[in-house]
């Protein structure tokens, strides 16, 4: 293919260095603007700066303090992976960190799971008051964690418990339990804490998720037999499925990054029984000045998280 | 109104996000944003009214200097995260409040205080509680201007002491012979055994008094690992089997003082806030209350103040204004009415300060300027540095104890004790 000579005009000339350069370079700006694609990658460029500098930079940041052997407000030296494999071979409390997530993540979302559907088909029954019920059944997710949690906190305290109280007072029990102070009860609170605040989260969505069930299943059911609990295990179960599988994601996720509560009800105690990662991330990196060896702990989350999210997208064959 | 087109959102768009770039990359706000101002940030006083008068001295120097000054407050167990995120950031406060050995953590971050120590000294004279020093002064300079090291006496209930024929516990055997009664009265002794800063200040308090120590003079030699220690332990499972109730395994800071205040602990190893407190808020307990001086062991009678100051970061665009509020608030007339507000608890890290009226005129706190015979700097006799500030943070010498409490081998407990505080050293270094 030939190229096409154009001449180039000598300054002076008409046409060239008369017209005015600002109002030339704003038609040119003009010009690219208004093409959709340029246009578009602007747009989202203030989105995407905000998420270099709020998500991408932190996260790289972490993940460099957590090569080094950095303490608050001095700088380190690389040591590769040595933090990671210290925590796992010889801490003791970061290995007590990782049961307790686990076993803190799966007992409250199985526990919000159960009770979520239990609530939401409760709250799909035609009740007086229906609009407020729902709306009430919102305020644990709606108030400040860690206001709530202080409440919390209150009715656990082992002189002026609510709950002590009104179990000595039914006879159930004979002396105060200690509920912060016993490893097996803390952890208890705390779940108990997580599961009420998360509790209308999965409620209200598996409520929208009934209601979109087509009612024609049901008679359907109904005219072939079934009785409720197969109607519940055949018709509504698998229709929720999908609902389900992105509630659990979402809160697993959610429960297992979760600070405020621990941090609020046992700061990590009694004998760090009840420390995940976040909170036991923030005692050693921030209140101990440990920032390298902080910034392990909280990154051991990031392969866990996705591992789990793979898993249950695979199990529920969910193409997200 | 005209329609905005697309064009003029653009562009009005791309001048903010270019002025606003201009300042973040400067890091210098707009002429019309500037205006002297100089911030603290400070615990949450255990006495209130210590923190309304120190607003209200920092409200007077805003007038008296033309400037804005504020003191902010958190909790003390987030002080030391505050203090991170300010020190990595470089933005934040510019007088920052550090716990005992918290400022050798931050030293390299922090101006030298040796001018206004210095002409705070020429005025208060040169007599400096060594423990102070131990905390504040740091390879050479004054990098923390102290404002409190509260005594921790033995703050205990007479009538029920009374009632059990006992006196004040002069030693910690004392308090254990004593608490098995109070006990079985329904008056337990409390004592935090948890993730608080009060658990660390009791066991230095006993560990020393029984001879026992967490490293050698070298503060490289671990020596938990003793029978010194062990001795340790043990006194505090029989006194938590025999003279306390399970609660102290939750309790934070102010645990004890609510326990002692509803009148339900017969006695308690704290500062004289409960007290401070009862008095403040006319409740009736406060006839009741009474301190005596922290009980003794074999060893000794020692105890680990929670002696506190301002520092001021390097990265302050205002050290001098800052340092001028300081200068402020330690004149002999403000300093003297910070104190009395404080009932007390306030002590400065000056001897010739004993001689303040707030000690003499109540005699349940005339016992309180003496105290500072006593006091040792956490990790004593190690040097100071900032590898006890990280064994406190981590609650370790707590855990043992619960641990051992909870049904572990004293050997045992003081084993993981011993991997624990190597694991500190290891990674902090002094």
């Amino acid at each position: 293919m030939g190229l096409a000579w154009t001449p180039v005009p000598e300054p002076g000339k008409a046409g060239v260095g008369v017209a005015d350069p600002a109002r030339a370079g704003r038609r040119r700006l003009g010009a690219l603007l208004q093409r959709e694609h340029v246009l578009g990658y602007l747009l989202v460029l203030p989105a995407l700066v905000l998420l270099a500098g709020l998500v991408a930079y932190p996260f790289l940041m972490a993940l460099w303090l957590s090569l080094t052997d950095s303490v608050v407000g001095r700088p380190g030296s690389f040591v590769g992976i040595r933090n990671y494999v210290s925590l796992v071979m010889t801490d003791e409390i970061f290995r007590r960190a990782l049961r307790n997530s686990f076993l803190f993540t799966g007992t409250a979302v199985v526990v919000k799971t159960v009770l979520g559907i239990c609530l939401a088909l409760l709250l799909a029954r035609k009740l007086r008051l229906k609009k407020l019920i729902r709306g009430a059944v919102l305020l644990p997710w709606v108030i400040p964690t860690a206001l709530s949690t202080l409440g919390w906190w209150w009715m656990f305290d082992s002189l002026y418990s609510v709950i002590n109280w009104t179990l000595l007072r039914l006879g159930l029990i004979h002396e105060r339990l200690q509920w912060l102070g016993t490893p097996h009860l803390a952890m208890g609170a705390v779940i108990t804490v997580n599961v009420w605040r998360g509790l209308p989260f999965f409620a209200i969505t598996i409520l929208a998720g009934l209601i979109a069930i087509n009612p024609e299943l049901y008679e359907a059911a109904e005219s072939d037999g079934a009785g409720a609990w197969a109607r519940f295990w055949h018709v509504t179960l698998p229709l929720l499925r999908p609902v389900l599988a992105v509630v659990v994601l979402f809160s697993t996720i959610l429960t297992f990054a979760d600070f405020n509560i621990v941090y609020v009800l046992t700061r990590g105690g009694p004998v760090n029984s009840t420390h995940l990662f976040a909170t036991l991330a923030y005692q050693v990196g921030l209140q101990a000045g440990r920032i390298a060896e902080g910034s392990a702990i909280a990154l051991f989350m990031f392969p866990i998280l996705p591992l789990i999210v793979y898993g249950q997208l695979h199990y529920d064959r969910l193409d997200l | 109104m005209n329609p905005i087109t697309r064009r003029e959102f653009v562009n009005h768009a791309a001048t903010g996000a270019a002025g606003l770039a201009g300042i973040l990359l400067s890091r210098t706000p707009p002429a019309f944003g500037q205006k002297r101002e100089v911030t603290m940030l400070g615990w949450s006083h255990f006495v209130p009214e210590s923190d309304k008068k120190l607003k209200e001295l920092v409200d007077k120097f805003s007038k008296e200097a033309g400037v804005t000054a504020r003191a902010d407050h958190v909790p003390n167990v987030q002080l030391a995260a505050k203090q991170a995120a300010e020190v990595q950031t470089h933005a934040g406060h510019d007088l920052m409040m550090f716990y005992n050995e918290q400022g050798w953590r931050h030293r390299d971050s922090l101006v030298d205080l040796d001018d206004v120590v210095g002409e705070l000294t020429k005025k208060y004279g040169g007599d400096i509680y060594p423990f102070c020093k131990d905390a504040f002064f740091m390879n050479g300079h004054w990098k923390v201007l102290e404002s409190a090291w509260p005594a921790v006496p033995g703050n205990y209930l007479q009538s029920k002491f009374r009632e059990v024929g006992e006196g004040p516990p002069d030693t910690w055997a004392d308090l254990l012979r004593a608490g098995k009664k109070l006990k079985k009265i329904g008056s337990p002794v409390g004592i935090q055994i948890s993730h608080c800063f009060d658990a660390g200040s009791t066991f230095w308090s006993v560990c020393w008094s029984y001879g026992a120590k967490v490293t050698e003079a070298d503060g490289k030699t671990i020596a938990i690992s003793s029978p010194k220690m062990a001795e340790v332990i043990e006194y505090y499972k029989e006194l938590y089997a025999s003279a306390m109730e399970p609660d102290v395994l939750s309790w934070d800071d102010s645990g004890n003082n609510r326990c002692i205040n509803a009148g339900h602990c017969a006695w308690i190893h704290n500062p004289v806030s409960p007290y401070a407190v009862a008095v403040a808020r006319k409740l009736p307990i406060a006839d009741d209350l009474n301190h005596h001086s922290t009980p003794g062991g074999p060893a000794g009678r020692f105890f680990a103040p929670n002696a506190r100051g301002y520092g001021i970061w390097k990265f302050s665009k205002n050290v001098d204004l800052a340092k001028d509020l300081l200068r402020f608030l330690y004149r002999e007339d403000n300093f003297s009415e910070w104190i009395q507000a404080s009932a007390g608890f306030n002590h400065p890290m000056w001897r010739s300060w004993e001689k303040h009226p707030v000690w003499n005129s109540d005699p349940k706190l005339k016992l309180l300027p003496a105290e500072g015979a006593f006091g040792r700097m956490r990790g004593w006799p190690a040097p100071p540095g900032d590898v006890f500030g990280a064994i406190d943070d981590l609650h370790i010498l707590p855990d043992m104890l619960a641990k051992a409490i909870g049904g572990m081998p004293t050997k045992d407990a003081t084993a993981w004790a011993t991997d624990q505080v190597k694991r500190v050293l290891d990674t902090t270094r002094s």
